[in-house]
Formats: structure tokens, C-alpha cells, sequence
């Protein structure tokens, strides 16, 4: 199918790699459908793109690129939801924020990933959810950069 | 806002499938058990707030800093 977006213009998608999103990322619950483009050739970054609204994007990350020992328990629930049968299947992504550094002028920008609510994906079934981790353990704002 | 005056022990159910139990009371914090229909996501309104605003400006950020973003790039570890 043909999408539009703000950033890439009209691309198209395989109906086959169309992400469902089960419940929508928070704050965008009517975008539902979603590709994953990646940002550009060997980036360890991808754009999350809503299909649903042309200039929704995200750029998310695997997460063990950047830190080394995350890992998170998913409940029964999400399991039910996203169709998860073995660890094999899940995927998760985090979410990069990237803003700019008034402060420091050495680095002007900083960038952050969101280890509290990551993005879980059955690869297989390509269905998807943002979970919402325990905030004692996982920052919202990860620096990495 | 519906408001209700409960004592340890006591319920609320909203519609015929969600229960809240007030299950104690003690120094000013309350242990709530909610029994509710799976797939229903239930969170503490701070955290969800939380990420709800990163989201937010996630989306954002990224629309305005895409140049600066390009020259950027982490190295991918092998």
C-alpha cells in the first residue's frame, strides 16, 4: 500500500510488514499501523512510522545497542495480547527524544531513550504494544549520547 | 466525579466486570486491588503521564533536530 509522510514522502509498504499496534503508543491512541523504515543505510536507528498520521514518526533503537543489561518481564496480559508463544518472537525497540543542550556547548545535542515504556513486537505476528515498566527501576530519559 | 466514602475491606464495581477492593488503609497510603477484564491497561497515573509526555515530545524533537541527527549516528556495535 502507498503511505504518506511528512518526512519521506509517499512511500510504500507491504501489507506483511505493517506493525498493529494493540493499544496505541500513549498520548496517540488512534494511530494504530505503523512500518519500521530504517533512518538510513548500517544507523543503528529506525523510524517508527504511523500510518495512520503522516507526520507521526519515532525514532526508536534497539535498546541492547545501548545499554548492556536491559531486560523487563512482560506480563501475562501483553503475552495474551501481542500472541506471544516463545521469547523468540518478542522484539522490543525504545524510543529516542533528542533535544538540544542549552547548557553545554560541547554537546549540543542530547539524546535520550525511553527504558520506562519500551515497544514490544511479536516479529512474527507483527502486532506490537508500549508497556509501562516499574519507574523505580527504568529511567524515562536514558542519556546515551 | 462520582465520589465514594469505602472502608478497608469494602468494594466499588464499575459495570459488571470491574472490581476495586480498598484492601488497608494505613498512614495516609491505601492498598488498592483491582480485579479487571484482561487487555484493559491499568497504570499509576504518574507514570503513565510520564511516558505520555516523553512520547509527546519524542515525536516532536526528532521533526526539528533531523539534521543535526544525521551527523549523529552512534557507531552500530558489531
Amino acid at each position: 500500500m502507498k503511505i504518506d509522510t511528512t518526512r519521506f514522502g509517499t512511500i510504500e509498504i507491504d501489507n506483511n510488514k505493517i506493525i498493529n499496534f494493540v493499544r496505541g503508543i500513549l498520548g496517540f491512541p488512534k494511530d494504530k499501523r505503523y512500518a519500521l523504515l530504517p533512518h538510513r543505510e548500517d544507523s543503528p536507528f529506525f523510524w517508527l512510522q504511523s500510518l495512520d498520521s503522516p507526520e507521526l514518526a519515532f525514532i526508536v533503537i534497539n535498546p541492547s545497542l545501548i545499554v548492556s543489561d536491559y531486560s523487563f518481564e512482560v506480563s501475562d496480559d501483553i503475552e495474551k495480547s501481542l500472541e506471544l508463544e516463545s521469547p523468540e518472537q518478542a522484539e522490543s525497540l525504545v524510543i529516542v527524544t533528542i533535544r538540544r543542550n542549552e547548557i553545554n556547548k560541547d554537546k549540543k545535542i542530547e539524546m535520550t531513550a525511553n527504558l520506562l515504556g519500551p515497544i514490544v513486537i511479536n516479529v512474527e505476528k507483527r502486532l506490537a504494544c508500549q508497556v509501562v515498566l516499574d519507574p523505580n527501576k527504568y529511567p524515562v530519559r536514558y542519556e546515551f549520547n | 466525579m462520582l465520589i465514594f466514602t469505602r472502608k478497608a475491606g469494602q468494594k466499588i464495581r464499575i459495570g459488571d466486570d470491574i472490581e476495586i477492593a480498598i484492601l488497608e488503609v494505613k498512614k495516609g497510603n491505601i492498598k488498592i486491588g483491582i480485579n479487571a477484564p484482561k487487555g484493559l491497561s491499568i497504570h499509576r497515573e504518574e507514570v503513565y503521564q510520564k511516558i505520555l509526555e516523553e512520547n509527546r515530545l519524542a515525536a516532536q524533537s526528532q521533526f526539528n533536530e533531523t539534521l543535526d541527527f544525521d551527523d549523529l549516528d552512534i557507531e552500530k556495535s558489531n
